[in-house]
């Protein structure tokens, strides 16, 4: 199929999608592909921090004031994807206290607001604290969540025009006379070709630029970072926790809807898509977050995940354009392809900056003058019901009426809520329903609402392949995020997993189906 | 000490399947019986039909099968227990159960029964309720209820070549409903009235109805047999996820007869502290708050289960323990070797457990008998892999009896 567009954006994490709505808004045509669902890399993979910029305030100051800025103005466009929780910056014994006044006089110059509070004052507000901390700090930190960020940014540059072709990876980039001539793409899912014609293409894949890039004959110099972290059963803490030390592993506790999360590691990767966890990073995040939070060594974890940062190493001078250590924004005019453009590195704070800078860098290119309005206008689905206890209050009022039963019990997902996300969106692959609504995001982790959702499209869609297989393959994936965090209660719960489906449903690998081997 | 309302012949710790079965063994040697527990085990969650050895191939007798598996794996629970007492525990076991509700096999081989998600598995002993699969029989209907989250009728008809209604349930409050409440349902007569009218609408002539193993608690056989005299069609039952109604129908029934013939039956009771003397076990300390009791007996029989029934416990640092005697563990060896990579390979873990005699007696790794009067029965014993196998209920009914059987000779 042939499509022509004026921007065509390849990636679809909180950057692709900020630069689809942003667009949208100033009337320029747009189509974004992403090789997966949305929010398949490291915007899906992160501690949902909202960041105040203070952990950056001694080391990157520009960064800091960026994180700032965005830090009022998400909580202006979407305040439904936001929990104000404030922070805390604490000092522990063994870290001294000689960086306390310098991150303070840091945070002044980057405008961050900060307050010293006592140790009792924190205690009373955060009564997990480790009690022997030296000295806390009150910052503007926050959770967010990511998802219904990135979905909002989508539906709103859908409102605006805008098109998204999931599942869909580019396979090509064809260059003629200096400019990309076209871009040719695959839908994985049906193995339908896009042959693509756009006057402008963004390379916002993340982890994945320099993938995209070897199709032009060009490489950026990244490095590529894993982060992992570890999702507890309940909510320990009610503000984000850090800890006040120069840049290391564990030294955050972020609180987020019914869980905390504990971040984060640092290891070097060659692969974007390097999710596994090691049993090393798991105790390390434990050891350093029970400093934070000493019931952390005896709280139940329900999930181990990684996610792979793409950072620019930016020791020589690349282009005047840079922006900020925090994001690089490259207009590959200098490579002598005038109209490809990639951005890259910064945080999933930054993202709506990221995709302001890089919509300017367009109309500057088109020598239009339209203006960014990201910044003013709220994301739809600003009144939506909010978190769990919105939810528990609303199926609280419907006992009168009828209501359809939950199918996920940790985090009360009624089928009603189930069907109707998969009516209105039309996904390609239904499991995309997994990223869209809270079913087997709690405590179970899918072990026993995977198999409802099965259940449930298989009445819905007649049409669905092989269920037993997606189950398998479901299970293995779910698998892969507890595996690194099986004992005590987790244990427990694995075996009862365990014993309903290789026992009751014996689904287990051929190898022990009825045998011949005895 | 030793006389009184809190001393015992034998006090069986666990009510599980091997826990029960051990209880009603003592109880039948003429022993004064405490058995105490928790819960119910993974009985109620599991233990749909009785598991012998489901890798024995359909064609093979199981009695040859468990023979040769017998010599391959001498260090396996069914080679301690011994051919011929797995064949006598079986029959203990059948003999409490009376014809309204009982257990068969298939010819002495094991058969297969449908799953909920419509593949088949094999099992040895079936309840009376339900028939093995054939695949020769034809015009078959599941049926599945709306607002019973656990079972869905389109997927398993779709896999096994039948057809499915998916009927809604009159005067429901919620549209929500589980296994225990659609079991009680199904107990009232005004209920199956009006969910047979509701079948019979939907019917095309078919002969063979499926329905989730919910047909009631108490007397299911007599629904059944009510439900095949009104629709003129042979009914069965399809497992479902837990709690297992067909589970709770065997825990009813060995809770019945134990305290009928005598037995003190402690549910909801936990063990908190054994009280050890040399290589011995003077007195367990039962806990129901705010009452700490203590009890004692000559010989103790220990069937708490694996992680979910509490037996075994796994710390983060790599340590995996016994929960009541800290006695030896298998080879625990560093987490990471707990699991391998896929869900569904075979883990490690699996194989942990209690190492023993060949009497049930607990072991170091040296070999020696670490305590005396202790026995050890089910799932939490060494050198099985019953979710492999396919032998839980086989496991834990044979090591119960044998247990015991131990315990009295010495």
């Amino acid at each position: 199929m042939k499509i022509k567009t004026e921007v065509l954006i390849i990636g679809g994490g909180a950057t692709g999608t900020g630069i689809a709505r942003d667009l949208s808004l100033r009337g320029i045509p747009t189509i974004l592909i992403e090789k997966g669902d949305l929010l398949s890399g490291a915007s899906g993979r992160n501690h949902g921090l909202l960041h105040s910029g203070a952990r950056y305030a001694l080391t990157d100051p520009e960064a800091a004031k960026e994180c700032i800025i965005e830090n009022g103005i998400l909580k202006k466009i979407a305040p439904h994807c936001i929990e104000d929780t404030g922070g805390l910056f604490v000092g522990l014994p063994e870290d001294g206290s000689k960086l306390k006044d310098q991150f303070i006089k840091a945070c002044k110059k980057a405008e961050i607001p900060t307050q010293i509070i006592s140790r009792d004052e924190a205690l009373f507000l955060e009564p997990n604290l480790n009690p022997n901390i030296t000295f806390c700090i009150k910052v503007p930190d926050g959770a967010i969540d990511p998802f219904e960020l990135v979905f909002d940014n989508k539906r709103d540059a859908e409102i605006h025009g805008g098109t998204f072709f999931l599942h869909t990876e580019a396979t090509q980039i064809i260059v003629e006379k200096n400019k990309v001539k076209r871009v040719l793409a695959k839908d994985l899912t049906n193995e339908d070709h896009y042959d693509i014609a756009a006057s402008f293409v963004i390379n916002a894949t993340g982890a994945w630029v320099n993938h995209l890039l070897r199709y032009v004959g060009l490489k950026l110099p990244m490095a590529l970072s894993k982060g992992s972290l570890l999702l507890t059963n309940k909510r320990l803490n009610q503000m984000v926790i850090n800890r006040l030390r120069p840049p290391s592993d564990g030294d955050i506790i972020v609180p987020n809807k019914t869980v905390s999360i504990l971040g984060t590691t640092s290891l070097r990767s060659e692969e974007p898509n390097d999710f596994d966890v090691n049993p090393n990073e798991v105790s390390l995040l434990i050891e350093e977050g029970a400093k934070l939070i000493p019931s952390v060594k005896s709280t139940r974890f329900i999930r181990a995940y990684a996610g792979v940062r793409p950072l620019f190493m930016s020791e020589k001078k690349v282009d005047d354009r840079e922006i900020s250590r925090g994001f690089v924004l490259i207009d590959h005019e200098r490579d002598g392809i005038n109209n490809l453009i990639t951005i890259t590195g910064g945080k999933l704070i930054t993202y709506r900056l990221m995709a302001e800078k890089t919509a300017d860098l367009i109309c500057q290119k088109m020598g239009i003058n339209k203006t960014c309005s990201t910044h003013l206008k709220p994301l739809p689905g600003v009144n939506r019901k909010k978190d769990l206890k919105d939810r528990l209050k609303s199926l609280d009022t419907s006992l009168s009426k009828k209501r359809t039963e939950i199918l996920c019990d940790c985090e009360l997902v009624e089928r009603e809520e189930f069907e109707e996300v998969f009516k209105n969106e039309n996904l390609k692959d239904p499991l995309d329903i997994l990223h869209r609504i809270r079913l087997a995001k709690g405590t179970c982790q899918g072990g026993f609402c995977l198999y409802r959702l099965l259940g449930v499209l298989i009445e819905l869609n007649k049409e669905i392949e092989e269920p037993v297989n997606i189950l398998k393959n479901l299970l293995e994936e779910r698998w892969k995020g507890i595996r690194p965090i099986l004992w005590g209660t987790s244990l427990q719960e694995e075996e009862l997993l365990e014993g309903i489906y290789k026992g009751i449903f014996n689904l287990s690998s051929p190898s022990s189906l009825p045998m011949e081997d005895i | 000490m030793r006389k009184g309302l809190m001393y015992f012949d034998i006090i069986v710790i666990g009510m599980g399947l091997s826990g029960l079965m051990a209880a009603k063994t003592a109880v039948e040697s003429g022993m004064k019986v405490l058995i105490v527990g928790k819960g119910m085990g993974t009985l109620c969650l599991f233990s749909n039909t009785i598991d012998l050895l489901g890798t024995i191939p359909l064609s093979m007798e199981v009695e040859k099968g468990l023979y040769k598996w017998i010599i391959i794996h001498p260090e396996h629970p069914y080679s301690k227990v011994g051919l011929e007492n797995i064949k006598k525990s079986f029959l203990e076991f059948n003999s409490i159960f009376s014809s309204h509700y009982s257990f068969k096999n298939e010819n002495e081989r094991n058969c297969l029964i449908p799953t909920p998600v419509g593949t088949l598995r094999p099992t040895y002993m079936i309840p009376n309720t339900m028939v093995p699969w054939n695949h020769q029989e034809e015009k078959r209907v599941i049926l599945g209820f709306k607002g019973f989250k656990d079972f869905y009728a389109d997927w398993i008809a779709r896999r096994l070549n039948s057809r499915s209604i998916t009927l809604s349930i009159p005067d429901l409050i919620r549209n929500e409903v589980t296994q225990i409440h659609l079991s009680r349902c199904f107990e009232k007569r005004l209920f199956r009235e009006r969910i047979i009218n509701e079948i019979k609408k939907h019917l095309q002539g078919e002969k063979f109805l499926g329905f989730p193993a919910i047909l009631g608690i108490e007397d299911p056989y007599s629904v059944k047999s009510d439900l095949e005299q009104s629709l003129e069609a042979k009914i069965f039952e399809i497992p479902v996820l837990p709690p297992s109604i067909p589970g709770l129908r065997i825990f009813n029934r060995f809770k019945e007869w134990l305290i009928a013939k005598g037995a003190t039956f402690l549910m909801g009771y936990q063990v908190t502290k054994a009280i050890l003397k040399g290589k011995r076990c003077e007195g367990i300390e039962v806990s129901n708050a705010p009452i700490t009791n203590l009890y004692c007996a000559d010989r103790y029989i220990l069937a708490t289960g694996r992680f979910i029934g509490g037996g075994l416990k796994a710390t983060s640092n790599s340590s995996l323990f016994e929960t009541i005697f800290n006695l030896p563990v298998t080879k625990p060896k560093n987490q990471n070797e707990w699991f391998r990579k896929n869900f569904f390979d075979d883990h490690m873990i699996h194989e942990m457990g209690i190492l023993t005699n060949k009497s049930f007696q607990p072991i170091s790794n040296e070999g020696d008998i670490v305590l005396e009067n202790i026995w050890v029965c089910g799932t939490i014993l060494s050198g099985h892999k019953y979710l492999y196998e396919k032998s839980k209920e086989g496991i834990e009914i044979s090591t119960g009896y044998m247990a015991v059987k131990s315990a009295l000779e010495k």
